[in-house]
């Protein structure tokens, strides 16, 4: 071998170890990266695929709420959020930067005369990447803005629940809010069924071109969301329009606090109807967050007919007197003598009338009528005894949950056995004190007599579609409560009661109307500081609904009869026009 | 392989080296058959014409053209319609967006609230109930309720 070929040799041979060398660099480089950092904070791989793929979750549309009638009480709608794009506009704009800042903030300011140049300009000057400077503008606003095509503005759809009514049903309904691009139910039936109608998000995943739109070339996967059920409610609008509005006006006239109607079809246990006021806007709903409702001890977003309990006062003598009737132990003609005042010999506290008043020998009827608390106290402490009311007051459904949909409060009452229970606990709670009931409590006591004795489960939902999987909700009895017979008697009593009683306010020409008034005070406060209530249904002869109305604290009118009577006979009235009901009691 | 195996048939299936011819051998004839149709299956392995290096680089470049042609072509269909797809995804939220917005607004105008306020300002008074007279008619048959009959 020449000495030349030996030198290209070796020529060759350094280069061949330099190659080794660099691949040896370049395997070791790979081996650090890909394995020894393989699980360190960098993430490359993720990183890398960040660069070409897009993975997009798609939000499922929330399910829509509609009342009894098909009309829409909750829907989506999209709207556009504004942001800018600081730095951009400063890279974008290195030599004019000033008055190209001013004329887009001139253009942005005409298009959202809400924001004020200030914002604007502080939105500008700021050294975040992006900065949102309006929230959920109006449609005409998004077009405005896509018109001109500013440099560096930009446009966020995002989707609001809204709720075309405004106020109405608010409490039934409950309100949505966002978080972190999430909707979540709260209170109401948006709470209650969440994670129906929120549907389940679907996913989307593509490889995507340099302006990031997606390459139907490259591999993608797309999951399909599931939109969220629509459920239709047993509200009507119209009746809770009407329901609310005469509540708002009683308690405006009367300078209540307060006040709560609740409407129920007598023969299924529907909720036609159930309002409170004061009450709140679910499409501003954060604007109540500091306003109060059942006297002070709830926020307005809580359904007042189901959170808040009270003490019934003398609606709860019907209870009473269906305990008796329904034992045999009283008919409507027997009698008592009613001095103002009874007085008991197991040292018992003494019962006494409104405004002490004697009423001489009456029939248990007319205990009704005069809504003699003495009448009430004697049936139950001389006639039944704890061991004969109390089971009917468990039966009637005081103390527990009505199973409505939805959680509720469910009252207390002392019992024999539980702590602090004495005789004067019975005497009282037989005329409405030392109980607390819930509205939708007491009225299903009513709807239990209107019914034949039958206590219905009372509901909200009628029917939930599911994407085409439709559940009706089927009216269900949950308990008897009372014999047929009784329930016939008790209603004839309330009849009367109604007619020649407290209630007599409440009466509605052409029809009869079974009801009892209920005025009462709490302890501690003064007794003008009244809540006025009165439940009870109407026809009298063939129940269609049974009302209940309550007013917290009426300033105008503090009794039920005189506060709370006129409202149910308002209510009743427009009832029977809208459903176009016979009269019952034309001569 | 294939050498070996092409001198194997040309010295009679025993491979021997090429020039083995040693002093005072006389050496062996070679018959000319075999050798042609040794180089004639070269010539047609692996292609049935003989092609020359210079036309099989054109052929190679006109292939690789083709198909860089082909494939460029495939693309930009396929960027097409995905840009098509794009546009009509567009469409399709745009016109979700108003349909939903028609919703809302169908839903607004049927709430009692604006029918009542509607009403109001066409001159429109709610009933008092002390003026509703309730007429009795004796022996009255009631008319089977068909809306549907009713309309227009």
């Amino acid at each position: 071998m020449s000495a030349e070929m030996r030198r290209a040799r070796n020529r060759q041979m350094l280069i061949f170890l330099l190659v080794c060398v660099g691949m040896l660099i370049l395997l070791g480089r790979l081996f650090y990266w890909q394995i020894l950092e393989s699980h360190s904070g960098y993430n490359l791989a993720e990183l890398a695929n960040e660069e070409h793929t897009q993975n997009q979750i798609l939000n499922a549309p929330r399910g829509l709420i509609f009342d009894s009638q098909g009309r829409i009480l909750a829907t989506n709608v999209v709207r556009d959020d504004v942001y800018v794009e600081p730095i951009q506009f400063s890279i974008d704009h290195p030599d004019n930067t000033q008055s190209d800042l001013e004329a887009l903030i001139n253009s942005l300011h005409q298009v959202l005369p809400n924001v004020s140049m200030q914002k604007l300009q502080q939105a500008f000057s700021s050294d975040l990447p992006t900065v949102r400077i309006a929230v959920r503008i109006d449609p005409q606003q998004s077009q405005q803005l896509r018109a001109l095509q500013l440099p560096d503005v930009f446009l966020q759809p995002r989707t609001w629940r809204i709720y075309p009514a405004g106020e109405l049903a608010a409490q039934i309904l409950g309100y949505v809010t966002q978080n972190d691009g999430d909707n979540v139910g709260v209170y109401g039936i948006e709470g209650q069924y969440n994670s129906l109608l929120a549907g389940k998000p679907g996913s989307f995943t593509a490889e995507t071109d340099l302006q990031g739109n997606p390459l139907v070339v490259g591999a993608d996967n797309e999951q399909p969301p599931v939109s969220g059920a629509n459920i239709t409610l047993t509200i009507d609008s119209a009746v809770e329009y009407m329901v609310q509005n005469a509540l708002a006006n009683a308690v405006q006239k009367l300078q209540a606090e307060s006040g709560s109607v609740v409407v129920i079809d007598a023969r299924t246990g529907a909720v036609v109807a159930m309002a409170g006021v004061g009450t709140f806007d679910p499409n501003n709903y954060g604007k109540y967050a500091n306003q109060v409702g059942c006297l002070n001890s709830e926020q307005v977003y809580f359904n007042p007919v189901l959170y808040c309990a009270y003490e019934p006062g003398s609606t709860m003598k019907a209870v009473t007197m269906a305990a008796a009737l329904d034992q045999g132990l009283i008919t409507p003609d027997t009698t008592l003598d009613d001095q103002g005042c009874l007085s008991f010999s197991d040292g018992t506290p003494t019962v006494c009338n409104w405004e002490y008043l004697a009423y001489g020998t009456e029939t248990m009827t007319q205990v009704l009528e005069h809504s003699a608390n003495v009448g009430a106290a004697y049936v139950a402490h001389n006639i039944l005894g704890p061991s004969r009311y109390y089971p009917y007051l468990a039966r009637f459904g005081f103390g527990q949950a009505t199973g409505i949909d939805g959680p509720e409060a469910t009252g207390y009452y002392r019992k024999p056995g539980d702590p602090n229970w004495t005789e004067s606990d019975l005497t009282r709670q037989a005329f409405g004190q030392s109980i607390l009931a819930t509205p939708l409590q007491m009225a299903m006591a009513y709807e239990a007599i209107a019914n034949g004795g039958v206590m219905m489960r009372p509901y909200l939902v009628a029917s939930i579609n599911n994407n085409g999987h439709i559940v009706a909700t089927q009216p269900q009895v949950e308990r008897r409560v009372i014999s047929e017979k009784t329930a016939q008697t008790l209603t004839g009593m309330l009849e009367d009661s109604a007619l020649y009683g407290f209630a007599q306010p409440a009466q509605v020409p052409g029809y009869t109307i079974a009801a009892k008034t209920g005025t009462a005070t709490t302890q501690g406060i003064s007794a003008d500081q009244t809540e006025a209530s009165l439940a009870g249904f109407i026809p009298a002869t063939n129940p269609r609904f049974v009302i209940l109305v309550k007013l917290d604290r009426p300033q105008k009118a503090i009794y039920g009869s005189t506060a709370a009577a006129p409202l149910w006979g308002i209510i009743a009235q427009q009832l029977m026009e809208y459903y176009s009901v016979p009269p019952d009691a034309l001569k | 392989m294939d050498r070996l195996r092409d001198r194997k048939e040309l010295h009679g299936g025993q491979a021997q080296p090429a020039s083995s011819s040693t002093p005072g051998k006389p050496v062996q004839s070679i018959p000319a058959g075999p050798i042609l149709a040794a180089k004639r299956r070269r010539h047609l392995h692996p292609f049935f014409y003989r092609i020359g290096p210079g036309t099989l680089s054109v052929c190679s470049v006109l292939l690789i053209g083709l198909m860089a042609i082909l494939y460029l072509s495939q693309l930009g269909q396929a960027v097409n319609d995905n840009q098509q797809i794009q546009n009509l995804h567009q469409q399709q939220a745009t016109l979700q967006r108003e349909n939903q917005d028609l919703i809302n607004t169908i839903a607004q105008e049927e709430s009692p609230a604006y029918i009542i306020t509607h009403a109001k300002a066409m001159g429109l008074a709610p009933a008092d109930p002390k003026t509703i007279q309730i007429l009795v008619i004796k022996h009255l048959r009631t008319i089977p309720r068909d809306d549907q009959n009713l309309q227009p």
